[in-house]
């Protein structure tokens, strides 16, 4: 590696090629595979009906990944702004449809597709404040008035989220905010006041709330009053999970999946049916994969010689290691069940295109690793 | 690091093609970027850290739940014939009050076969196919001539179905026994027994309150309900649901004495034999866990309150001519009276001017205080988990004061406004409700809220409304029925009052010589529809004419059920239930 080791250096499109790393996208596509595999057995031996669509989707999201993996650090650091703000109007056009909606409305209809915008506003997000904490020097960070502006950019999306309401992405976007703080050099004392406020603030802005808003929290925090209820689909996981063993029942053989006592097998409890047809084994390979492509996000990061690529490559590695460690903690029972995909595996289209968007940017990051990017966005090549 | 040159070199535009830079000690600005630089990669590192805890431990919980947490051993080792064990869980049953069984427990055997070890697939289907009707000969050949170790043929046969089976004696074929809760009156009885999951825990209704007493007895688990009243309370109100194409509807009938509950009902309901069909709205328990504005019931509490305060009586005249403004809101009359018109009349005819005038004699702290005695802002206390909280005003201002006069601004659930109301129209004593069977002579604990003779005086107005006012659809020959009709303005989605979406009652209670029994009926936005000849409402959607009949009907068919005699209404009895008011006539309510 000793392209342009020593200076900002901008690859031509032969060493782009060359950079890429494939490494990485190999990793990516054999979990997606596994997906398949998966979501093949969830429809008892079937492509249809979601397979065949991931498998579509899973070659659109790669033919993305890789154009925008080619395209140049500076385009994305300027792209920023406009990306967050297309998320932003899109959350709040998704407000605007969703009154007439009964419960939560997070899709919204362009043309044949179907996007929900709360996961661009998560690609968006970490975009801007990778580009706001680039333009700022460590005693800046160190100073609490520099951190207004970026909790104003988590606020708005947080916001627009809390509103449809998606509790679980909301909170997705504060804890990628906190570790994209953490990882800028914000102090720790800091991040102690603001849990204790957070704390404090609970009691607070619940007694302002409306009265059907406190009911709607209450019944997340008491789902026993949503009848069926969560502890349904947890004691049915856990009882897959334990019915999996060590090895697992094999390969479309899984019975507390395909006698429909698992719910939600293709979404969110996916993990659950590959573990009972793969057993432990089968969980902790996969847990593997994961952990390898969080290594390779962390190692990029490392590597990258400007802040922005820096803070962008760990803000997509830590929203993709937030969905993995949020949906396998929820499907054993660790925390409570919120509606988080499997990355890569579980069936929905805009969280693949998204996440792979996110890794494109990754693997930009990795090819223009020493483009050096001064304060105020500029490339001092 | 390696280190950088400074940044001029670079700058000349003259600098020679291969040029290479001499090293030289990092500037300033390279310092700054290597301190930012430093401190992010230690952050990094720790982060990584945390990635590594993170995955470790989710993976020593996968390890847990996969292997450690011992699993059923019935599911564990599917693949292998299963030994029939010997039942581990019975659960009690639940009965109603005279024994009819609500929901037990029965053993079923569920068919299973190991392809692998089938010699003869298409004669196997064959015979199958004859002893399991449902199952068609393709599908089970399909399943049978598959290289699977395990599939399954048919879940719960039948004890005859199972003998069949085994009869054919044919190796590769077994069954795995569960025991499964049934609900033999499926539906009928379904918000208040609730239903429990595949293991036979409770997760809703009576099977989740008495889970764990379930669960250790075999004693049968006696309900209040009785099953006959279900039947007929659900029927009633489902014909209302559907003349009025309402959304929905509850009741619930009551044995006021002992505070029993004899019928709860909240439609539509479920069948809990079937949870895979059903949907929320279905499950959504209306008499406990839905609060509504409940509208002009609430000046039953009112009026007694008036009355009991001695800011009012019978006779007392207040003018109902002008509406009242307060800010942006007006309170007016459906149908406004022009002139003056004593308390009686303002009970019978519904009048919301005359109620807000007669709370305004009176403190929004004693008007508070009780409705707080009565039950209506707290809670209602009964053994079913579904209970939702009540939607008390706070602060409680005289605006709010105003509007709760008659019944909007504070949202209570059904059974509290039951319990509440019941308490009124018994002798001012209020008697906590229950769906578990009393003992025979059991004096449930009571609590005066009200004086007798208030008590007395609201009995004579209940009965008035049936007489005289808005309640006439309710009356019974020979039962004595009094009630108060109640039509509530919903709150839409968008805040603000839906002119078209109504919540309308009717409470009732019979004989009111000396009340027994309570019923109450409420419809869920009922719609309209002149043409319509089951309504015959000329379509009105009010309590009166959508609850009205359905309570009329329940009364004339629950009393021969529960053995009452018609009560023959002697002169005694026709003066101690009716109003008294100086220089009225008998008839002075128009509707």
């Amino acid at each position: 590696m000793s392209i342009g080791a020593d200076r900002g250096h901008t690859p031509d499109l032969a060493e782009k090629l060359r950079s890429i790393n494939w490494g990485l996208i190999f990793l990516l596509s054999i979990i997606a595979g596994i997906g398949f595999m998966v979501l093949y057995s969830a429809a008892n031996g079937s492509f249809d009906p979601w397979a065949s669509k991931s498998m579509i989707r899973y070659g659109l999201s790669l033919a993305l990944l890789l154009g925008v993996a080619l395209v140049d650090i500076r385009f994305w650091l300027k792209a920023a702004y406009p990306i967050y703000l297309f998320g932003l109007v899109l959350l709040v056009l998704v407000d605007l449809h969703g009154r007439t909606g009964l419960g939560a409305q997070r899709w919204i209809e362009v043309g044949p597709l179907s996007l929900q915008p709360s996961e661009l506003a998560k690609i968006g997000l970490v975009m801007v404040l990778a580009h706001y904490f680039n333009g700022r020097t460590v005693e800046e960070v160190g100073r609490p008035q520099h951190l207004i502006y970026p909790l104003l950019l988590l606020a708005i999306p947080a916001a627009l989220v809390m509103k449809q309401p998606d509790l679980g992405t909301a909170m997705m976007l504060v804890l990628s905010t906190g570790g994209i703080f953490f990882l800028a050099g914000v102090r720790l004392w800091k991040f102690a006041i603001a849990i204790a406020a957070g704390a404090g603030l609970v009691p607070i802005a619940f007694g302002f709330m409306r009265d059907y808003q406190k009911k709607r929290i209450l019944t997340f925090l008491n789902p026993e009053n949503d009848s069926l209820g969560a502890g349904y689909h947890i004691t049915q996981s856990k009882i897959a999970l334990g019915s999996g063993g060590m090895w697992g029942k094999g390969y479309l053989e899984g019975t507390q999946s395909h006698l429909n006592f698992l719910p939600e097998k293709h979404t969110d409890f996916i993990f659950t049916m590959f573990a009972e047809e793969f057993g432990m084994a089968g969980g902790c390979v996969l847990l593997g994969l994961y952990a390898l492509v969080v290594a390779y996000g962390v190692a990029i990061g490392l590597r990258c010689r400007n802040h922005f690529g820096r803070m962008l490559a760990l803000g997509v590695t830590l929203n993709f290691f937030l969905y993995v460690f949020i949906n396998t903690a929820m499907v054993m029972g660790l925390i409570p069940v919120v509606g988080v995909p499997l990355p890569l595996i579980s069936y929905g289209g805009t969280a693949m295109l998204t996440l792979m968007f996110g890794f494109g940017l990754v693997i930009s990051v990795y090819i223009h690793r020493d483009v050096r990017i001064n304060r105020r966005g500029e490339s001092e090549s | 690091m390696r280190p950088v040159a400074p940044l001029e070199d670079d700058d000349n535009p003259c600098r020679p093609r291969h040029y290479k830079p001499t090293l030289a000690a990092p500037s300033d600005g390279d310092t700054r970027v290597n301190r930012s630089l430093e401190l992010s990669r230690n952050r990094l590192m720790v982060t990584a850290g945390a990635f590594l805890l993170a995955f470790g431990i989710i993976s020593l919980r996968l390890a847990d739940v996969t292997l450690l947490k011992t699993p059923d051993p019935e599911v564990a080792h599917l693949g292998q014939p299963v030994v029939a064990k010997p039942a581990h869980f019975s659960r009690g049953d639940i009965v109603d009050r005279n024994g009819v069984v609500l929901a037990t427990t029965l053993e079923s055997s569920s068919l299973f076969a190991n392809p692998r070890t089938i010699a003869e697939p298409a004669k196997l289907a064959k015979q199958l196919a004859r002893i399991l009707p449902g199952a068609k000969e393709s599908d089970l050949y399909a399943k049978l001539a598959s290289d699977k170790s395990f599939v399954w043929l048919q879940r719960r046969l039948t004890p005859a179905q199972e003998h069949q089976v085994n009869l054919l004696g044919v190796p590769g074929l077994d069954f795995q026994r569960e025991e499964r809760r049934i609900y033999p009156q499926g539906s009928l009885a379904a918000h208040v027994v609730g239903y429990s999951d595949l293991d036979g825990k409770g997760l809703a209704g009576i099977e989740r309150s008495f889970d764990a007493a379930l669960g250790q007895s075999t004693e049968p688990l006696k309900l209040s309900v009785d099953i006959r009243l279900q039947a007929i309370l659900k029927e009633e109100i489902q014909k209302q649901i559907d003349a009025f194409t309402a959304v929905g509807g509850t009741g619930i009938i009551m044995d006021i004495k002992t505070g029993e509950v004899l019928s709860l009902i909240s439609l539509p309901d479920f069948d809990p034999n079937d949870l895979n069909t059903v949907v929320p709205e279905t499950i959504f328990n209306r008499a406990t866990l839905g609060v509504y504005e409940m509208g002009s019931v609430f000046k039953i509490f009112n009026t007694a309150l008036a009355l009991e305060n001695k800011t009012a009586t019978l006779s007392k005249m207040y003018d109902i001519s002008k509406p009242i403004t307060i800010g942006r809101f007006t309170i007016h009359d459906d149908e406004p009276i022009h002139h003056a018109i004593p308390v009686a009349q303002i009970f019978a005819v519904s009048s919301n001017i005359g109620s807000v005038h007669m709370v305004q004699e009176l403190s929004p702290e004693i008007q508070k205080d009780f409705l707080g005695r009565l039950g209506l802002l707290r809670p209602a206390q009964i053994e079913i988990p579904e209970i939702g909280s009540p939607q008390v005003p706070n602060p409680w201002r005289e605006i709010n004061s105003w509007t709760i006069a008659f019944g909007h601004g504070l949202s209570v659930s059904p059974v509290q406004l039951a319990v509440a109301a019941s308490a009124v129209a018994d002798g001012g004593i209020l008697k906590p409700a229950t769906l578990i069977k009393r003992p025979a002579g059991f004096q449930p604990p009571g609590q005066r809220v009200l004086s007798p003779r208030t008590a007395e005086l609201m009995r004579e107005l209940f009965r008035y409304d049936v007489t005289d006012g808005t309640g006439k659809k309710a009356e019974v020959p020979g039962y004595l029925v009094g009630a108060k009709t109640g039509t509530a303005e919903k709150i839409g989605a968008h805040g603000g009052y839906m002119h078209h979406g109504n919540l309308s009652s009717l409470i009732s209670f019979f004989p009111m010589s000396d009340p027994q029994y309570m019923v109450y009926v409420i419809i869920d936005e009922p719609h309209g529809d002149r043409n319509n000849k089951a309504q015959a409402s000329y379509g009105f959607t009010t309590g009166a004419w959508t609850a009205g009949p359905a309570v009329q009907r329940i009364i004339a068919r629950m009393a021969p059920l529960l053995g009452l005699k018609p009560i023959e209404e002697t002169p005694e009895i026709h003066r101690a239930l009716t109003v008294d008011i100086p220089g009225m006539g008998p008839k002075v309510a128009a509707n």
